[in-house]
């Protein structure tokens, strides 16, 4: 198993408006979301970004996915460099994220579609994994209905499909599971199992403990912007629990005991 | 015991929620600032439009002109022709094809005439001063309006020994197409340019803020389409649309005019252009939507939402209807170098190809001036998809 993704010193500083300023309660004008932070994803694992709300997850993820830039730091995926080939990165990957919705007014049939053409797949190769991936996720009993009237589990099937339209060797999910019903939810993560048997490369960043225990191969624990540990999750969870070693790292980290 | 009335405690919240939002302080104070720039902008617009080129003599053709007129004449900046009654009907020719400004016909001997009237005891009519100009040639109803203005205090001054005009129903020469032209030529270029920025208002904003606020902008930020790719496709879409909401307002509008005018509507002929003139209309116009399309989605970029893009486009709004109102009101064509300006240039051509008096150079000017800063503000929109600051500000 090669490594795949490469993360190396990712940094990256928000400025504070004066209304973000009242409400973190700081005088600071800048906070660093993500500070010097470095990872490798392999071929073919699940690899967990796993820290509290605020840690910098997000806004790792979407560095690697070139919708933001880092301030410093350099990260390659599958030999692209996000700084430099960010076009590149981005039909390399697939990125889901509950922030990126679908328009409203057309159908998951038409969104497909056009997102196949935006990575340009021929129609005929279009069509075929179209409908492998409708039957699959049962978006073909919904296909020709409008995103506005679906709920919040098919629209999320919906998505999941169309970020994955271009068949992507990496996959970027921020919180795959977040606001789903526990049918949506298995079938979400049953399919990531799917994906990394097929050989894929899944990032997933996650607050909940159980999903990266019963997907990830290996786990990053983020802590205010900062890399705490990375490591195998056999490695982190030989003694005890997930959630008992979170703790015991975030009181390290943060001098706090919870 | 009596509970107090919550009036006072809604009342105070109200005023806390508009103190306390910058935009609606703004949408109190807009309209102040509005009023005072547009009716300051309208005042020196009328001004411009009723006042004559200074620089310019308007030529008076004049038949049987009595001596004692001619300084008084000369002194309005005319240039005094003098003619004979043979050469009436070549002269008012001209008028009409705003070759010469003014006729003037006096009776022969009119001094005399004027001294042996009796206004109480003479029993045939008063002699007769005929004027003759064109009201669409701006320098011909100025001089018209002045020689009228001496002519009067002179009537008056004699109680009343002679009249101006008198059974005379066609003393102004304005030829059936150019009075549809010079209506035409100060309605539409206000009227089209305020349908077209309505049309573009309407569509850019749902696209762009609208998009960035649903969240569906970032979605297709994260596909390999180049943002240049989603710039020019998000403006040549909405200036198509545009375009055909602008073409259906304009169009209910032309159809409407007659019921709206009534009789003057037979002055505003469309009959009188032609094909060359559609042509160059249609690419003004086009040069206008992909500008003003640019500068609402740069705008609407720049927005968080769909509201906020509906107070940051007004200053445009105004500075548009000041422009529309520019072609309004101008009497006199503007150097060259002008109709580069985008927008003002779109007004004035549009202005030049309604009066029927363009020149072809002008046009393609002001659609160049349009299509560069349309080019130039794809730019800026590219720019601005890339940048994070603006697509995902909260």
């Amino acid at each position: 198993m090669g490594v795949i993704l490469q993360a190396e010193g990712l940094s990256k500083t928000f400025r504070l408006s004066a209304k973000q300023q009242k409400l973190q309660k700081t005088k600071e004008k800048v906070i660093k979301a993500v500070d010097d932070l470095s990872f490798e994803a392999n071929e073919g694992e699940i690899f967990g970004l796993l820290g509290p709300n605020g840690a910098g997850k997000t806004t790792t993820l979407r560095i690697l996915a070139t919708l933001i830039k880092a301030d410093s730091g350099e990260a390659t995926i599958d030999g692209a460099s996000i700084r430099t080939q960010p076009e590149i990165v981005r039909s390399k990957i697939g990125f889901l994220t509950s922030e990126l919705k679908l328009e409203d007014f057309f159908t998951p049939n038409y969104l497909f579609d056009f997102f196949a053409k935006l990575h340009h797949i021929d129609a005929a190769k279009s069509s075929q994994r179209k409908e492998e991936l409708f039957k699959k996720f049962g978006v073909d009993e919904f296909a020709e209905v409008k995103v506005s009237n679906l709920s919040t589990g098919m629209k999320q099937k919906a998505s999941l499909v169309i970020s994955i339209v271009h068949d992507p060797n990496i996959i970027i999910f921020d919180e795959p599971t977040n606001g789903l019903d526990v049918l949506t939810a298995k079938v979400v993560t049953d399919f990531l199992i799917e994906l990394r048997e097929q050989g894929k490369t899944i990032i997933v960043s996650t607050h909940i403990f159980s999903l990266v225990e019963k997907i990830c191969d290996r786990v990053g624990i983020i802590i205010n912007g900062k890399m705490a540990v990375c490591d195998t999750l056999k490695s982190l969870v030989s003694d005890k629990p997930l959630e008992d070693v979170f703790f015991d790292i975030y009181s390290q980290e943060v001098g706090d005991t919870l | 015991m009596k509970k107090k009335s919550n009036i006072l405690t809604v009342t105070k919240k109200e005023i806390a929620r508009f103190v306390g939002d910058k935009r609606m302080i703004m949408m109190i104070l807009l309209p102040a600032v509005m009023i005072y720039v547009m009716y300051s902008f309208m005042g020196s617009a009328f001004t411009n439009l009723f006042s004559v080129d200074d620089e310019y003599s308007p030529i008076a053709y004049t038949v049987n002109l009595p001596r004692p007129f001619i300084p008084m004449l000369e002194a309005t900046g005319l240039e005094i022709i003098e003619a004979s009654d043979r050469d009436v009907i070549q002269i008012k020719e001209y008028i009409s094809k705003k070759q010469g400004e003014l006729l003037l016909v006096f009776p022969e001997n009119f001094i005399e005439i004027i001294n042996d009237y009796n206004v109480q005891t003479s029993m045939v009519p008063a002699p007769n001063v005929e004027i003759y100009f064109n009201s669409s040639d701006i320098n011909s109803a100025g001089a018209f309006n002045n020689i009228i203005l001496i002519l009067d205090n002179y009537e008056a001054s004699l109680v009343n020994k002679f009249d101006i005009n008198r059974g005379i129903l066609n003393a102004d020469l304005v030829t059936a197409d150019d009075l549809s032209a010079s209506i035409m030529s100060m309605m539409m270029p206000m009227l089209l340019l305020m349908f077209l920025y309505s049309g573009c208002a309407s569509l850019a904003p749902e696209s762009i803020a609208g998009e960035k606020e649903r969240g569906t902008l970032a979605t297709l930020l994260v596909t390999p389409l180049k943002r240049s790719e989603l710039a020019i496709g998000k403006i040549l879409s909405l200036g198509l649309l545009s375009l055909l909401s602008g073409f259906v307002t304009a169009l209910a509008t032309i159809l409407s005019l007659p019921k709206l005018m009534g009789d003057a509507a037979e002055f505003m002929d469309t009959g009188i252009y032609n094909a060359t003139d559609y042509l160059l209309l249609a690419c003004v116009i086009l040069s206008t939507v992909l500008l003003l399309v640019t500068l609402i989605s740069i705008m609407s970029a720049f927005a968080k939402t769909v509201k906020e893009t509906t107070a940051v486009v007004t200053p445009l709004m105004i500075v548009i209807m000041l422009i529309g109102l520019s072609g309004m009101f101008s009497s006199t064509v503007p150097d060259s170098l002008y109709f580069l300006i985008p927008l003002y240039g779109s007004v004035q051509s549009m202005s030049g190809i309604f009066s029927m008096s363009y020149s072809t150079i002008n046009i393609a000017l002001s659609c160049a001036g349009n299509l560069l800063l349309a080019f130039i503000g794809a730019f800026v929109l590219t720019k601005m998809f890339n940048s994070e600051k603006v697509m995902f500000s909260k």
